[in-house]
C-alpha cells in the first residue's frame, strides 16, 4: 500500500481540469476527463488502471510530449501546456528523464555513449559529458559495463543504463512507462530499488505507469485511473 | 504455388522503395535501348542504301569512295565487263566523284565534313531512289546543287536558295532538296560531276564506278573479271556489302560504347534492386515463416521472391523502352568514321533493340533478386513464432 | 561521441546493406570517372596543343591539298619561325589490315623542327634523312607491330595506288618518343620526296597541309590572318588557325557523341542518388521508434533531419573516396593503357584529370546530401507519441 512522503515537499506537478480528446478522422475519443492532480517533490507515484484508462496519455502530458485539450499542466513551475513544440523540446531536455518499457537504447551506441546522448543538448565539453555519463552509470551500478553494446547486456542491465540516461542531465522529474514490463522478477526488483533510491537520496520525483501490483507496492502513492478519471 | 497476388500486393505495400528500384532499372534500359536503337538506325540508313544487284568498284585498299581514285579510261573498261545490265544499248554504269566539304554547323561551333557527290546525267541508268521534294533538279554543267533532305537546315549554306563555296568565286547554289527513301544519300550534296571535278582540280579522275548488274548472281562473274588484272588494282564489292562495311565501324563503336555504359549502369540498378529486395525480405520474415509453417516448400519461396524481383525489373524495362521509343523521332548527326563525313541518323526502334533491352532488364531482375530470394528461402517455420 | 559519430554509426546498423550501398556509390563513381575521362582524353589534344603552332589547310576542306610552293611564302611570313608540311598517305600494313595508325609523308628537314615534342636520337635522324625510303615510327606502334630498326615494311594505300610489282616499301630508320602528353605515338612518317616521285603528274608538288611555329604565341591570330590574306586572290585559298582551335573544330564533328556521353555520366549519378536515397529511406522507416526517443529526450526536428543527411553523406564520402581510389588502377592503368595502345589515334593520352577526381568527390558528397532530403523531411514530420508507440 501507499506510504506518505516523509516530508511535506513543494508541489512539483500540478494538473487542473485537464482533459484530452483524440480525433481520428471524424471520430473523437475522450481519453481524459477534467482531472486534477498534485504531485509532491520526492514522491514515487504509481499510476494504475486497465488498458484504455488513459494512464499513458496522462504521463505524456506530464512529460511535455503532448498538449491537453482542456485545463492546465504545471510542471516544475512551468505551464507546459503553454509552451510550443520547440520550447517543449528544450524544456524536456533539462527537466524530464524518460524510462521506457522497451528500454529504447540506441543499439549502435555503447552503454556510456547512450547515457551521454542527452548531454549533446547541453554546452558541456566532450570530457565533461563523458565524466557525467560515467558518474550516472556508477549510480546505477554498471561501471563495469561502460563499453558494452545494448545487445551484450541483459534486460535488467539495459533498463539500468536507461535509468542512468534518464538522470544524467539531473532532471527534476522522471517519467517511467511500465519500466518493469519486460523484466523477470529479480531484475524488476533491482530496477525498482534503484528508482526508490532516486527519490529518497536524490530527491527526484517519479511518476510511474504500471499494471504490475508488485511494482506499485514499492511506490509511495498509488493512484488509479479508470475511463479517464482519477479514483 | 504461392499466389501471384501475394507478390503484387506485397510490392505495392512498399511502394516508394520499389518505385525507386523500378526507376533505376528504367534508366538503365533507356540508355541501353537508345544506344541499340542508334546502332540500328545507323545500320538501317546505310544498309538501305545498298542493293545486291549494284556493284561498286573502287581502288584496292581504299576504305571508302572518298579515299579512292580511278582514271577515266578505266570506267569504260569496267562497264563493258560481263554481267552489267544494258538499257537501250547503253551499259548501266557510271563513274562518280566523291569529296567532302568543310561546312559550319548551324547552332554549334566548329566545322564538319559533308559529302559531295559529283553525279553525271547517265546516273539515272542506275535507277537509284531519288525524288525532288522541294525546288528542282540542278542543271547539268552548272554550279547548281541539290541536297539530301536530312541535311536541310543543319549546316550553313545548305538551304533552298542559299549557297556555299566550292572554290574561290565558285559558289554552289542549292536549287533543290531530294529524298532517297531513307538511304545515306539523304546526307549528301549532289553536284554536277564535271563541275565538281574541275572545281577541285581533279580532271580525268573519278572516285568510284557504280554498275547495275543483270541480277545479283551476276556479281561473282563481274568481280572476277574486274579484279583479274592486278595491275589495275581494283576492288569490286556489292553496294550492300560496301555500305555494311561503312557502317560497321561506327555502328560497332556505338554498340560497344552503349553496352559498356549499360553494364556500369545496370550494376548500379541491380544493387538498388538488391537492397530493396533484401529490405523486403527482412521485413517479411514472419510472413515467410508463416508460409513455411503452412507447408510451402523452400523452392517455392525462392521462386516467389525471384518472381517479385522480375516483376520490378519488367516494369522498369517497359518504362525504359517506352522512354526510348518516345525520343525515337530525334535525328542525330554523327561523324561516320569510315567515310570521314557527317551522316544524319535516326533512332530506329527495331524489335531486336527493344527485345535485347527488355531481356537485359530481366537479367537485372534475376541476378539482383537471386541473393535476397536465397535468404528468404532460408527462413524457417520457427520464424513465424518469434516475436 | 557527437552528432557526426551518431549519424555515421547508424550506418553500422546493417553492415550488409551499407556495404551494398557503398558499392553502388563506388560503381557510380567508376563509371562517371571513366566516361568523363573518355571525353577528356578525346578533347585533351585540343587543349594541350601548343599555342605557338598554327595549321594552314585548304580553305574548302582539309582533304584537298595545297600547292607546295605555298610553303616558301608561308615560311617567310613575319612572325613565323619554321614551317613544315605533311601529306596524308592513308596506308595500311597488308599483313595486319585491321591495325589503324597515321601514315604521313613529311618534309624530313623541317618536321622535327616544328614538332619538337617528338624526340628521335641523332644518329637515327641522320640515317633517316639519308635513306629516301626510310621511315620513322612511334614507339607504341613499333612495339605493336614488332618493328625494329632496319626492318623492311610494305604498306598499301587507297589514295596512292602502287602496282603489285612495285609496292610502297620502307625501311625503319628511327623510333620516336614523345615528351608531351597528347602526342600520338603511333605515327608512321616517311620522305615526302619518295611519295612525290611516284605519284602521277597531276598529283605532284602538293602539300596536304602546312604547320608553322611562330615566335610569339600571342600573335598567332594575326599571323594566321596574314597568311590567308596572302593567298586570298589565288584559286586555291587557305584557312589558317592555331593548332588548338584546329583540333577543337575537328572535335565538333563528334559533338553529338560527346554530348551523349556527358548526359549519360549524369544519368549514372542520378542512379547513384536513387540507390542511396532508397537505402536511407529504408533505414529511416525502420527506426521510427528511435527517432521518437530522441525527440522525447529533447532533440529537435531539425536535429533529426541533420542525422539523416549526415548518415547519407557519410556513405557518400566513403563510396566516393573508395571509388576515386579504385579508379586510378582500374581506369588509368587498366583500360587506359589498353586504349592508348590499341586506339592511340583517338586516345593518345587516357589519364584521369585531377579536376575530374575532385569533381566526382564533390558530386558524391552533394548528391548524397540531396538524396537524403526527402527521407530527412519525412523524419521531421514524425509525431513523437506515434513514433514512440511504434515497435519494431
Amino acid at each position: 500500500m501507499s506510504s506518505e512522503a516523509t516530508q511535506p515537499g513543494d508541489i512539483v506537478i500540478r494538473l487542473r481540469g485537464v482533459g484530452k480528446t483524440f480525433h481520428r478522422g471524424s471520430e473523437s475519443l475522450r481519453v481524459l476527463h477534467e482531472l486534477d492532480l498534485d504531485v509532491q517533490r520526492g514522491a514515487f507515484e504509481a499510476l494504475m488502471g486497465p488498458s484504455g484508462s488513459g494512464k499513458s496519455t496522462l504521463l505524456n502530458l506530464i512529460a511535455g510530449l503532448d498538449h491537453p485539450s482542456t485545463g492546465s499542466v504545471e510542471v516544475c513551475g512551468q505551464r507546459v501546456d503553454q509552451l510550443n513544440e520547440g520550447q517543449l523540446a528544450k524544456w524536456r531536455a533539462s527537466k524530464i528523464g524518460f524510462v521506457f518499457q522497451t528500454y529504447n537504447l540506441l543499439p549502435v551506441l555503447r552503454a556510456v555513449e547512450n547515457v551521454e546522448l542527452p548531454l549533446l543538448l547541453t554546452n558541456f565539453s566532450a570530457k565533461q559529458r563523458r565524466e557525467r555519463a560515467e558518474t550516472a552509470l556508477r549510480v546505477v551500478g554498471l561501471s563495469d559495463r561502460l563499453e558494452h553494446y545494448p545487445r551484450q547486456l541483459s534486460g535488467g542491465q539495459e533498463q539500468r543504463v536507461a535509468i542512468a540516461r534518464a538522470i544524467v542531465t539531473d532532471p527534476e522529474v522522471i517519467v517511467a512507462d511500465e519500466p518493469t514490463g519486460d523484466l523477470d522478477r529479480a531484475s524488476a526488483d533491482d530496477v525498482l530499488t534503484l528508482l526508490e533510491r532516486l527519490t529518497k537520496e536524490m530527491n527526484k520525483t517519479i511518476v510511474m505507469v504500471t499494471h504490475d501490483p508488485v511494482a506499485a507496492e514499492r511506490a509511495s502513492i498509488i493512484r488509479r485511473l479508470d475511463k479517464g478519471s482519477l479514483k | 504455388m504461392i499466389p501471384l497476388k501475394y507478390n503484387i500486393r506485397s510490392l505495392w505495400v512498399r511502394k516508394t522503395s520499389n518505385l525507386l528500384a523500378v526507376f533505376g532499372v528504367a534508366l538503365v534500359v533507356f540508355v541501353l535501348a537508345t544506344a541499340l536503337m542508334l546502332s540500328a538506325g545507323i545500320k538501317k540508313t546505310l544498309g538501305a542504301t545498298g542493293h545486291d544487284d549494284v556493284a561498286i568498284v573502287i581502288r584496292k585498299g581504299s576504305e571508302a569512295e572518298l579515299a579512292s581514285s580511278i582514271e577515266d579510261p578505266t570506267v569504260g573498261l569496267v562497264t563493258s565487263q560481263p554481267g552489267v545490265a544494258q538499257v537501250n544499248g547503253r551499259a548501266a554504269g557510271v563513274g562518280e566523284t566523291v569529296l567532302v566539304v568543310a561546312l559550319e554547323k548551324n547552332g554549334a561551333a566548329g566545322f564538319t565534313n559533308i559529302q559531295v557527290r559529283g553525279v553525271a546525267p547517265e546516273a539515272t541508268l542506275l535507277s537509284r531512289p531519288f525524288t525532288i521534294i522541294k525546288g528542282r533538279s540542278a542543271k547539268p554543267g552548272s554550279d547548281e546543287v541539290v541536297i539530301g533532305k536530312r541535311l536541310e537546315g543543319r549546316f550553313r549554306g545548305l538551304e533552298l536558295g542559299k549557297s556555299f563555296d566550292m572554290r574561290r568565286n565558285r559558289p554552289a547554289t542549292v536549287v533543290g532538296v531530294f529524298s532517297a527513301q531513307g538511304t545515306s544519300y539523304e546526307s549528301e550534296v549532289w553536284a554536277d560531276a564535271e563541275t565538281l571535278r574541275s572545281a577541285f582540280g581533279r580532271p580525268g579522275l573519278v572516285s568510284s564506278i557504280r554498275v547495275r548488274l543483270n541480277s545479283a548472281s551476276a556479281f561473282e562473274g563481274f568481280r572476277a573479271a574486274v579484279e583479274q588484272d592486278k595491275r589495275m588494282g581494283l576492288e569490286a564489292i556489292t553496294e550492300r556489302k560496301y555500305y555494311d562495311r561503312l557502317s560497321e565501324g561506327t555502328s560497332l563503336f556505338i554498340t560497344v560504347l552503349g553496352s559498356v555504359i549499360a553494364v556500369f549502369c545496370s550494376l548500379g540498378a541491380m544493387i538498388g534492386a538488391m537492397i530493396t529486395m533484401y529490405g523486403a525480405v527482412s521485413n517479411r520474415v514472419r510472413e515467410i515463416g508463416t508460409l513455411r509453417a503452412l507447408g510451402f516448400p523452400r523452392v517455392q519461396v525462392l521462386a516467389s521472391f525471384v518472381i517479385e524481383s522480375l516483376i520490378l525489373s519488367a516494369a522498369g524495362g517497359v518504362l525504359g523502352c517506352l522512354g526510348a521509343v518516345a525520343i525515337g523521332s530525334v535525328e542525330i548527326s554523327m561523324m561516320n568514321f569510315a567515310s570521314w563525313s557527317e551522316v544524319v541518323f535516326r533512332l530506329d526502334p527495331t524489335p531486336q533493340a527493344l527485345g535485347i533491352a527488355l531481356v537485359s532488364a530481366g537479367f537485372m531482375g534475376l541476378l539482383g533478386g537471386l541473393l535476397p530470394a536465397l535468404r528468404a528461402a532460408r527462413v524457417t517455420a520457427l520464424a513465424a513464432m518469434r516475436g | 561521441m557527437n552528432t557526426l559519430v551518431l549519424s555515421a554509426r547508424n550506418l553500422s546498423r546493417n553492415r550488409f546493406r551499407t556495404g551494398l550501398t557503398v558499392l553502388g556509390v563506388v560503381v557510380a563513381m567508376l563509371a562517371f570517372l571513366a566516361l568523363r575521362t573518355v571525353i577528356y582524353s578525346w578533347t585533351v589534344a585540343a587543349e594541350v596543343a601548343p599555342k605557338d603552332r598554327l595549321v594552314t589547310r585548304n580553305k574548302v576542306t582539309f582533304i584537298m591539298p595545297l600547292p607546295k610552293h605555298y610553303v616558301e611564302r608561308v615560311k617567310q611570313t613575319p612572325g613565323v619561325k619554321a614551317t613544315t608540311f605533311a601529306n596524308w598517305f592513308g596506308g595500311r600494313d597488308p599483313n595486319n589490315e585491321r591495325e589503324m595508325f597515321s601514315t604521313l609523308a613529311v618534309d624530313t628537314n623541317t618536321i622535327f623542327e616544328v614538332y619538337t615534342e617528338m624526340k628521335v636520337p641523332e644518329e637515327q635522324l641522320a640515317t633517316w634523312k639519308q635513306d629516301r625510303t626510310g621511315a620513322i615510327v612511334g614507339d607504341v606502334i613499333a612495339k605493336k607491330m614488332g618493328w625494329k630498326l632496319g626492318d623492311k615494311v610494305t604498306l598499301i594505300s587507297g589514295i596512292y595506288f602502287a602496282p603489285p610489282d612495285s609496292p610502297w616499301t620502307f625501311t625503319i630508320r628511327g623510333i620516336y618518343a614523345a615528351t608531351a602528353r597528347s602526342v600520338d605515338r603511333s605515327t608512321f612518317m616517311f620522305h615526302w620526296n619518295y611519295l612525290n616521285d611516284r605519284v602521277p603528274e597531276i598529283a605532284r608538288d602538293q602539300a596536304g597541309w602546312l604547320i608553322s611555329r611562330v615566335t610569339d604565341p600571342s600573335q598567332t591570330a594575326n599571323i594566321s590572318q596574314a597568311i590567308d590574306r596572302m593567298f586570298d586572290d589565288r584559286d586555291i585559298q587557305t584557312a589558317s588557325q592555331d593548332e588548338r582551335s584546329f583540333n577543337a573544330s575537328f572535335l565538333a564533328s563528334f559533338s553529338a557523341v560527346l554530348k551523349a556521353i556527358d548526359i549519360v555520366s549524369i544519368v549514372i549519378l542520378c542512379i547513384m542518388m536513387l540507390v542511396l536515397g532508397n537505402t536511407i529511406a529504408m533505414g529511416v522507416r525502420e527506426r521510427t521508434n528511435e527517432y521518437g526517443v530522441l525527440r522525447a529526450l529533447g532533440f529537435s526536428r531539425n536535429y533529426l533531419a541533420t542525422l539523416v543527411v549526415g548518415e547519407s553523406v557519410s556513405a557518400g564520402i566513403v563510396g566516393g573516396v573508395a571509388g576515386v581510389a579504385l579508379a586510378y588502377p582500374l581506369i588509368e592503368n587498366g583500360i587506359g593503357r589498353w586504349l592508348e595502345e590499341n586506339m592511340g589515334m583517338y586516345f593518345p593520352f587516357f589519364r584521369i584529370a585531377p579536376g575530374t577526381a575532385l569533381l566526382a568527390l564533390a558530386f558524391a558528397v552533394t548528391l548524397s546530401a540531396v538524396a537524403a532530403l526527402i527521407p530527412a523531411w519525412r523524419v521531421t514530420q514524425l509525431d513523437v507519441i506515434d513514433a514512440l508507440r511504434r515497435v519494431e
